[in-house]
């Protein structure tokens, strides 16, 4: 549906978005993550045609967004980072100018009003002046906004920033429901939002692609080459640590942390194979020692994303495996 | 039609604002105020014979001062706004292309303007009821007016889309006014000189002194509808030019 080859846009200092090709497929929850100003407003300025890209090209449903931009601007709805609007203006009356700015015909629009007002639950200030809103309420203007001409396409920037909880909840409920009769692309760099609304992610930094898939695939992808399991014990003797670092599979151990009553709590990094919990249980028994709790903590997308856009950094300490047979 | 709906909201964009009162009431108290002394200048009897309406319209300084300070004040938040505030990016990124904002936003503009000089039109009511007036005239000075005004309008909306502060819209804009103004004004410092018919035919002073006299000259018309198209055209331009610099 959108084809995004090698695409590039450079400042006069700065490359903001260097060579990323990538395709969004129709009904899909696309998400942008990365830090701030690793390029994702750019590229989503570049989608919309708002901005031109120094190269590469951009095409939607076939159009270029470049040669073709009114085409493409009737397909999407945007919706800017910081949500412009004109203050002096009601809610109402923004929108049904919006509607007709986006070609909705007259005997329709006032119909495409009222649903889009009532689907984003902005139908009590209708009469209000969109200067005396709150930010939750503003927001919501702008989504009505975007899907004010019923788009097939829909470009969220940061769509929940400074939003509280609940409008957040909402707010990505409403994106999901979206997402099933749309192509829904949002740009974020709160990680637990893109992992609880996105079908697909990309992640981007410093202009870059650095990784795509879906949530659960980078999730895997992670933990198939470490598994991290924290471990709770009782320890009179103080042997934890020498028991553990023998366990055939662990790479790594963090000091215990004492929780007092000789009980201590460990996390170490391991080989991915579950082998490895069977073994530490073993060792925790075999040394008499008690075991509290013993669990493979699941990574989320935040790790993913923490490794990735780290990466240029040596992010991974020489970890020492000392593999002696067994449990002794 | 989406421009048609781009022009209502410039339009209602323009008598929302608290600008557009304080502009209208300072156009008519100042056109009131010249009026009544141009009124009382010709109603002395050693003053020289003349049309009170044919004065109003460059026979004082009063007229340009109206029009020069009063048209950056129109035009300067047209573009400069919308960046200032980001909503220039929900507006070119709806199905509306550049030149058509641009129509949208001048026509808005040429329309406050008019409806910034209509009390003016009482006062010729005014006169007709104590004296015979003569019609052609003050129809030709009000096409001067419009002629002038589309133009500084025009240059405005070029100063206004350069920038994004309203403030250096409006003297950015009021200073090219100045220029344009002035340069005529030298017709009459060499006169004789080269380039004198060209300075004759910039002096917008001895334009709007036709005008008012009821002589419609194209060449007039002619050289504030290329001033006007070419400052359109380099706002279409610079709005363009945007997608490159980001």
């Amino acid at each position: 549906m959108i084809d995004v080859q090698q695409l590039t846009k450079r400042y006069a200092a700065k490359t903001a978005v260097d060579d990323i090709s990538f395709e969004v497929h129709p009904r899909e929850i696309l998400g942008f993550l990365g830090p701030n100003g690793a390029g994702k407003s750019t590229t989503l300025r570049i989608l919309t045609g708002y901005l031109a890209a120094t190269s590469g090209r951009v095409t939607v449903n076939g159009r270029d967004v470049f040669k073709e931009p009114g085409a493409v601007k009737r397909a999407t709805g945007y919706m800017p980072e910081t949500v412009p609007l004109y203050p002096e203006m009601r809610v109402e009356e923004y929108l049904s100018y919006r509607a007709a700015l986006k070609k909705v015909p007259r005997a329709r629009r006032r119909k495409a009003v009222d649903s889009t007002l009532e689907r984003c639950r902005i139908g009590d200030v209708r009469r209000s002046i969109i200067g005396q809103l709150s930010k939750g309420y503003r927001q919501r203007v702008g989504l009505a906004d975007s899907l004010v001409a019923d788009p097939e396409i829909l470009v969220l920037d940061e769509p929940t920033i400074g939003l509280d909880p609940n409008q957040i909840r909402q707010t990505r409920e409403l994106i999901r429901e979206l997402g099933c009769e749309r192509t829904v692309i949002l740009s974020s760099h709160i990680l637990p939002e893109v992992e609880a609304v996105c079908s697909r992610v990309l992640i981007i930094n410093k202009g870059r692609l650095v990784g795509q898939g879906r949530p659960d695939e980078l999730r895997a992808a992670m933990t198939s080459r470490e598994a991290t399991i924290e471990l709770e014990v009782r320890d009179p003797a103080g042997v934890a640590a020498a028991t553990f670092k023998a366990v055939q599979g662990v790479r790594q151990l963090t000091d215990p942390t004492a929780l007092g009553d000789n009980v201590f709590s460990l996390t170490l990094k391991a080989d991915p194979d579950p082998g490895v919990r069977e073994r530490l249980f073993d060792a925790t028994v075999a040394n008499g020692m008690k075991l509290r709790g013993l669990a493979a903590r699941s990574f989320t997308l935040e790790d993913v994303f923490v490794q990735i856009t780290t990466s240029e950094a040596p992010a991974e300490e020489p970890a020492a495996p000392e593999a002696t047979g067994g449990a002794a | 039609m989406n421009l048609f709906a781009q022009l209502r909201r410039e339009i209602f964009a323009f008598f929302v604002s608290p600008i557009a009162y304080v502009l209208l009431a300072a156009a008519m108290i100042l056109n009131g105020v010249v009026f009544v002394l141009i009124v009382q200048f010709l109603s002395d009897p050693r003053a020289p014979h003349g049309a009170a309406m044919q004065m109003m319209f460059g026979g004082t300084i009063f007229f340009w001062i109206v029009v020069m300070v009063l048209t950056p004040i129109i035009t300067m938040r047209s573009v400069a706004e919308e960046k200032h505030s980001g909503t220039l990016e929900t507006l070119l990124t709806a199905p509306i292309n550049e030149a058509q904002v641009v129509i949208a936003k001048y026509l808005a503009a040429v329309c406050f303007y008019v409806v910034m000089w209509l009390p003016t039109v009482t006062y010729a009511l005014f006169l007709s009821r104590f004296s015979s007036l003569e019609v052609g005239p003050i129809l030709s000075g009000y096409l001067g007016t419009l002629g002038v005004g589309m133009m500084f309008l025009a240059l405005g909306l070029l100063c206004s889309a350069l920038t994004r502060n309203q403030i250096v819209a409006a003297l950015l804009s009021f200073a090219s006014i100045m220029v344009l103004f002035t340069v005529g004004i030298f017709e009459l410092v060499g006169q004789g000189q080269q380039g004198g018919s060209v300075l004759a035919y910039m002096n917008l002073w001895s334009h709007m002194e036709d005008f008012g006299r009821g002589i419609v000259d194209t060449r007039h018309l002619v050289y504030y509808g290329s001033i006007t198209l070419f400052s359109l055209f380099c706002t279409v331009q610079v709005l363009e030019a945007r997608r490159w610099r980001g």
